[in-house]
């Protein structure tokens, strides 16, 4: 079992010169019986999902965004309403209350905003798996604007995706070897 | 090869009713003049990897120098000396550090204007200058950083700002305006450098692609392993989406807060309401001049710029800055009017001192180069597209909009309730450092113009394949479709 896994096929990598022919090439891969799973799809410019015709990718982002405006949120709670009464001996400003309210606010909105923002940014690197530095299933020529149809799959036959991408405008097609990029 | 380059490389024969050409479009936009991709990146490339001339290091060793000088020796006798080799004295306890601090948060504003604001509303004009603007915040908020820590005398004991419980069994709360100034400066530069990063990944990544050596290892590191999967691009919209909306409020609270530093003081000539809205128009107005000189001088100096950045940019921001500065006016005949019409004692001699003092000609220059000479150049499309005189109207901003703190500053603080303490302020070692902050923010552009690819290529990529020429009738128009 270990030996057929290490002998699998890495793949199949295609490149092509315009989005229209990938996206015909992503529909003519599906009708071959290539599922959506099986493709992965690599460009130089966010085309989106639509365009090519593919299902709407899941992003975790808003969701942590979301979370980390919570964590602030209860970190601003936590300094304007707990903190202090741990401590003996509060700190009177003229004749505003203890916890004043428009202060408050605004410690409120900067902890909620950092905290939101910082894990937007957190959020790229788990959802996007950053920062990964091994061997991967690339071509440098998606930089020049080329795009990349990885094509990973088991139940179709190699040599007819092989024929299908050739067929349908392919500048290159080689094995999807994963290299340090 | 794009769907949007495809258009308009059909050879369009005729001219329309203006005379107007194909090739007059591709000339006048950056959008409709679109080049291969590898072209465009191997432009961009050049620019960085090419060996550094004798002129750049020249430049970046006179720079190091003053900032050597200026910003490091005079900063060490600072703090060797004591804060009495500052000017800072009663009655004007706050002098140049604090302009200089409100000055550079100031120009921080403009990159989040340009790139949030633009990207939000979808301004296609944007795209070649976002990372020339947002280098700008992050680089403008570190001398802003700077300066406030240069007023502190004491920088080492800068961590007494942060709420953490003390041995005198204190806890330190919120009530003090430099409080907030923490909270709102500290979110606003950890947000712009990661807004800053995020869009850059994308070109790291082609850098990564397109260079070898000590060059590769280094984008390959800051690239963190992207290759524009349809995950990577999907985490990435999302993320910058919520930055550009998220970081508008954030630009607005930052300088808001700082103008309640003066505001919340029941001072003549600050405890005004109307200072929050006019702070935040002022860094706008100093900043926009700011983008326009850096997008002028990037433009002059890095190779194949000239592509990129073209006069319809400058002719744009110069239609912002005109506006800007019309707001700026409003804004400051607004404080005014109502501060004259009060009628008190302390304000009106004040506002005395402000135009017939002996420093009476820093606010008539004020006004001159931040209200009169915009209006006079900018309403002139012509004018206003003309890189080089544009930029000069940059530059007079900046010195308005520096004048502007000044007057607010160290000026209103000499004119108080108790005569007796009136004094002139004269800035001491906070010329050298002032002069420090400026030149160190000159060479962060220069080295990181050989760093990092100053275009978002990727970005301009995509505004390329969104438009198209379509003729309406007898004339051609610019179309432009959605596609984010």
């Amino acid at each position: 079992m270990a030996e057929s896994k290490s002998k699998k096929s890495p793949g199949v990598l295609a490149v092509f010169g315009d989005l229209e022919p990938t996206a015909d090439a992503i529909e003519q891969l599906r009708k071959l019986g290539v599922s959506d799973d099986c493709m992965n799809i690599v460009s130089g410019v966010p085309v989106t999902e639509a365009m090519f015709g593919r299902p709407k990718q899941w992003s975790n982002v808003p969701r942590v965004a979301m979370g980390g405006a919570i964590l602030g949120f209860s970190a601003a709670a936590f300094l304007a309403f707990i903190a202090p009464y741990w401590y003996p001996y509060p700190i009177q400003v003229s004749t505003q209350a203890y916890v004043p309210w428009p202060p408050t606010f605004v410690l409120f909105f900067e902890l909620t905003m950092l905290g939101m923002l910082l894990s937007t940014f957190l959020a790229v690197f788990l959802d996007s798996f950053f920062p990964n530095y091994r061997p991967m299933q690339y071509v440098p020529e998606v930089s020049d604007g080329k795009y990349a149809i990885i094509v990973d799959c088991d139940h179709v036959p190699e040599s007819k995706v092989k024929d299908l991408l050739k067929k349908l405008g392919a500048e290159s097609i080689k094995p999807a070897e994963a290299k340090q990029l | 090869m794009t769907y949007g380059k495809k258009e308009t490389e059909k050879k369009q024969e005729h001219h329309d009713h203006h005379g107007h050409t194909e090739e007059h479009f591709k000339e006048k936009h950056l959008m409709l003049d679109p080049l291969p991709r590898g072209v465009m990146n191997d432009m961009v490339m050049e620019a960085v990897t090419e060996k550094p001339s004798w002129k750049w290091w020249t430049t970046v060793f006179v720079l190091s120098a003053v900032v050597v000088y200026c910003l490091i020796y005079s900063w060490y006798r600072l703090i060797a000396e004591g804060v009495g080799i500052a000017g800072v004295n009663r009655p004007s306890y706050w002098g140049i550090f604090l302009v200089n601090t409100v000055f550079w948060i100031g120009i921080s504003h403009a990159g989040t204007f340009i790139s949030a604001i633009l990207r939000v509303f979808k301004a296609e004009f944007r795209r070649p200058f976002t990372r020339v603007a947002e280098l700008m915040t992050t680089f403008g908020l570190v001398q802003a950083g700077f300066s406030i820590f240069m007023h502190m005398g004491r920088v080492w004991l800068a961590y007494w700002l942060m709420p953490y419980p003390n041995q005198r069994m204190l806890w330190p709360n919120f009530h003090s305006p430099l409080s907030w100034d923490l909270l709102a400066i500290t979110t606003y530069l950890l947000s712009s450098t990661m807004y800053l990063f995020l869009p850059l990944i994308p070109d790291l990544a082609m850098a990564r692609d397109k260079t070898t050596g000590w060059r590769k290892n280094f984008y390959r590191i800051l690239a963190l392993g992207f290759r524009g999967t349809e995950g990577e691009w999907t985490h990435l919209r999302n993320a910058m989406n919520i930055f550009a909306f998220a970081i508008i409020p954030v630009m607005f609270s930052v300088h808001t807060i700082v103008s309640w530093d003066f505001a919340a003081a029941t001072r003549p000539g600050w405890n005004s309401t109307i200072f929050g809205p006019y702070f935040v128009i002022g860094a706008l107005h100093s900043g926009m001049g700011a983008a326009v000189v850096v997008l002028a001088a990037v433009r002059k100096f890095i190779k194949n710029m000239d592509y990129f950045i073209r006069a319809e940019h400058f002719d744009a921001i110069g239609k912002l800055m005109l506006i800007i500065s019309m707001g700026w006016a409003y804004f400051f005949f607004n404080d005014y009017m109502v501060q004259w019409y009060g009628g008190d004692k302390w304000t009106k001699q004040l506002l005395h001192f402000h135009e017939a003092g002996p420093l009476g000609w820093m606010w008539f220059a004020m006004l001159i180069v931040n209200i009169a000479i915009p209006w006079a150049i900018l309403w002139n499309p012509k004018w206003r597209s003309t890189p080089w005189l544009v930029s000069t109207v940059g530059i007079l901003i900046n010195v308005g909009m520096w004048f502007e703190r000044y007057i607010i500053i160290p000026i209103s603080l000499t004119i108080n309730r108790m005569p007796f303490t009136w004094r002139m302020y004269t800035p001491g070692i906070e010329i050298p450092l002032g002069i420090g902050t400026l030149v160190l923010f000159i060479l962060l552009y220069v080295i990181f113009s050989k760093l990092i690819p100053m275009i978002p290529v990727w970005e301009v990529q995509e505004g390329q394949m969104a438009h198209q020429l379509k003729k309406f009738g007898r004339e051609t128009v610019v179309q432009v479709s959605e596609l984010e």
